[in-house]
């Protein structure tokens, strides 16, 4: 299982890396950290920290829509360009085929977030501005976020067409990084229908604010291990139960 | 017939759709049965649009049938583990063009389970089989229509299958290309596989395959072995003259029911085969010059279209 797994990984990883928005993206992300490092020579104060935020923030939102926009398009191009017949006709399960996508997909998003990091940690160092241990637990978190968006984008790819794939994956993805502040606001409303209705949006939604550390890492704040172990454990959880629906519905479809 | 000959057992095979939104279903497949034996080349014929390809992709676990059943191997048609022992060619494949022709059929193999110790093996010995040993490091995108069919051919052996579906495997091909792509279903054969066939080219059938079943608008019409077919009914002869006078014309149609055709000078009639001798005694009587006496061969082609004209009236008549 395993073996036919990895096989389909790298096949969509060596699919992947031919997607011209792949390098568009990675170059607008690179493009924002030196623009950043610029502009910070404007200022005459918190330069480090200007140029860090700057980075910080185009890691996240480039990467989120690399997720998206090359994620969207996975099932779909396989059934679309029919190599879906050829692949699903030997012994591999819609399951493993969907796994094996998710994988390849998962781990060049990956790569990209290590060579945009690589690219943060030269722009930090040039302008010396200080790295530590919440830098890096931000990016690891900012990954474990990635595996659920590639996830989400795989599941809608699974049933709908790329555009609509995109507008779910990105309305989860910003309602994610809402849900905690919907609850709380929701906790103080006079309505009980709207108490529970917001608790239930961040129980089902990802709680996507769980994985950002960026203002432990903006201020060198110390990181507790359970601040990384928690949401990490949270967010696998949340990949399988999402790429469980994934394959639920992959499995009742028909190729016609 | 015992259940180990039967390789692809279909019973009752129904699978509806609903086209866009709309509440009303079409019936792509009425009910249909087949069995398909060990070590035969099986063709599934029927015009565009009867339900080949359908029935094809449900065998393959592609799509789901609305009832009956299925099964190859004995197993149902649902399973996965058991398509080790089937490779499938679809219609028109395509593959990922990026990848060359030895890298495919190595994804292929991994796919399939083939061990890292026979894979380049295996590869090698497929690309040659094919005709692309020359072509094995180039890039899929590169690739004529008809290269394309035969690395199809290749992936879907790669696994070295005891079962072979074709989806109209001779489609885009030249005419040396089907040639060559038939002699390795006849091989196929030989090694002892079985082998399905979809088509609607009638000669690649009469060729090669051993049984038939013909399928028009989702229902088997016909089904059994080509050589039933083609043996069935009242062997027939095409005699042509030249110089027949026309009242040996008339006598000829009237003493043994011929049907006379002309061309120029000459006349052809077809007769049944038993009074092909005293038919051509009354025309040398007659002065006339025999210019061939042929046995007439019914041709798939006729029975096809009768089965075609047949389901038409029937539709017709609903």
């Amino acid at each position: 299982m395993i073996g036919r797994i990895w096989a389909m990984a790298v096949n969509t990883a060596r699919e992947a890396i031919r997607n011209k928005l792949l390098y568009t993206l990675l170059f607008f992300a690179i493009a924002m950290m030196a623009f950043g490092a610029v502009l910070s020579t404007l200022s005459y104060v918190e330069r480090e920290r200007m140029v860090q935020d700057f980075a910080f923030a185009s890691i996240r939102l480039f990467s989120v829509a690399i997720a998206v926009f090359v994620g969207v398009g996975l099932i779909h191009k396989e059934v679309e360009r029919r190599t879906v017949y050829t692949i699903l006709s030997k012994p591999l399960s819609r399951a493993e085929f969907l796994i094996g996508k998710f994988t390849g997909l998962i781990l060049i998003i990956w790569l990209q977030v290590a060579i945009m990091a690589s690219c943060f940690a030269g722009v930090s160092l040039l302008m010396d501005a200080p790295l530590g241990f919440a830098h890096f637990a931000a990016l690891a978190l900012n990954a474990v976020e990635l595996a659920i968006v590639v996830a989400l984008a795989t599941l809608f790819s699974a049933f709908t067409t790329p555009l609509l794939a995109s507008f779910f994956s990105c309305g989860i993805w910003l309602a994610g990084h809402l849900t905690r502040d919907l609850r709380d606001h929701g906790a103080n409303s006079s309505s009980e229908f709207v108490r529970e209705a917001t608790i239930w949006m961040h129980r089902i939604l990802p709680d996507l604010e769980s994985f950002n550390l960026s203002i432990e890492a903006a201020h060198q704040l110390p990181v507790a291990a359970s601040d990384i172990w928690f949401p990490a454990l949270y967010g696998a959880g949340y990949v399988a139960v999402i790429l469980a629906l994934a394959v639920m519905i992959f499995e009742r479809r028909d190729f016609r | 017939m015992s259940a180990v000959a039967d390789i692809v057992r279909v019973d009752d095979l129904v699978k509806d759709v609903r086209p866009g939104f709309g509440l009303r279903k079409k019936r792509l497949l009425d009910g249909i049965s087949f069995r398909v034996r060990e070590r035969e080349i099986f063709g599934f014929v029927g015009p565009n649009g009867a339900g080949k390809t359908t029935t094809l992709k449900i065998l393959m676990g592609l799509i789901r049938a609305t009832s009956g059943k299925a099964s190859i191997l004995g197993h149902d048609v649902s399973e996965v583990s058991f398509r080790r022992q089937i490779g499938f060619l679809p219609e028109q494949p395509y593959f990922y063009d990026y990848l060359t022709g030895r890298e495919i059929l190595r994804f292929y193999a991994k796919l399939s389970g083939v061990s890292q110790q026979r894979r380049a093996r295996r590869v090698t010995e497929l690309l040659e089989l094919v005709g692309l040993s020359a072509a094995g490091n180039t890039h899929l995108r590169s690739y004529s229509k008809g290269m394309l069919q035969r690395i199809g051919v290749a992936q879907a052996l790669v696994h070295d299958p005891q079962v072979v579906f074709l989806d109209e495997p001779m489609s885009g091909l030249d005419p040396v290309g089907r040639k060559e792509v038939r002699d390795i279903i006849l091989r196929l054969r030989d090694e002892g596989k079985t082998v399905f066939m979809n088509t609607h080219i009638l000669s690649d059938v009469e060729m090669v395959c051993d049984r038939v079943a013909i399928i028009v608008n989702g229902r088997i019409r016909y089904e059994g072995a080509i050589d039933e077919f083609l043996e069935a009914g009242e062997p027939e002869a095409d005699l042509v003259f030249a110089n027949l006078p026309a009242e040996a014309a008339v006598r000829l149609e009237e003493c043994f029911g011929a049907r006379l055709r002309g061309h120029g000078d000459r006349i052809e009639l077809r007769i049944a085969e038993k009074d092909s001798s005293a038919a051509l005694r009354l025309a040398l009587d007659a002065g006339a010059d025999v210019v061939s006496a042929t046995p007439h061969r019914v041709s798939l082609e006729s029975i096809f279209l009768s089965a075609v004209n047949k389901a038409d009236a029937e539709e017709r008549s609903r």
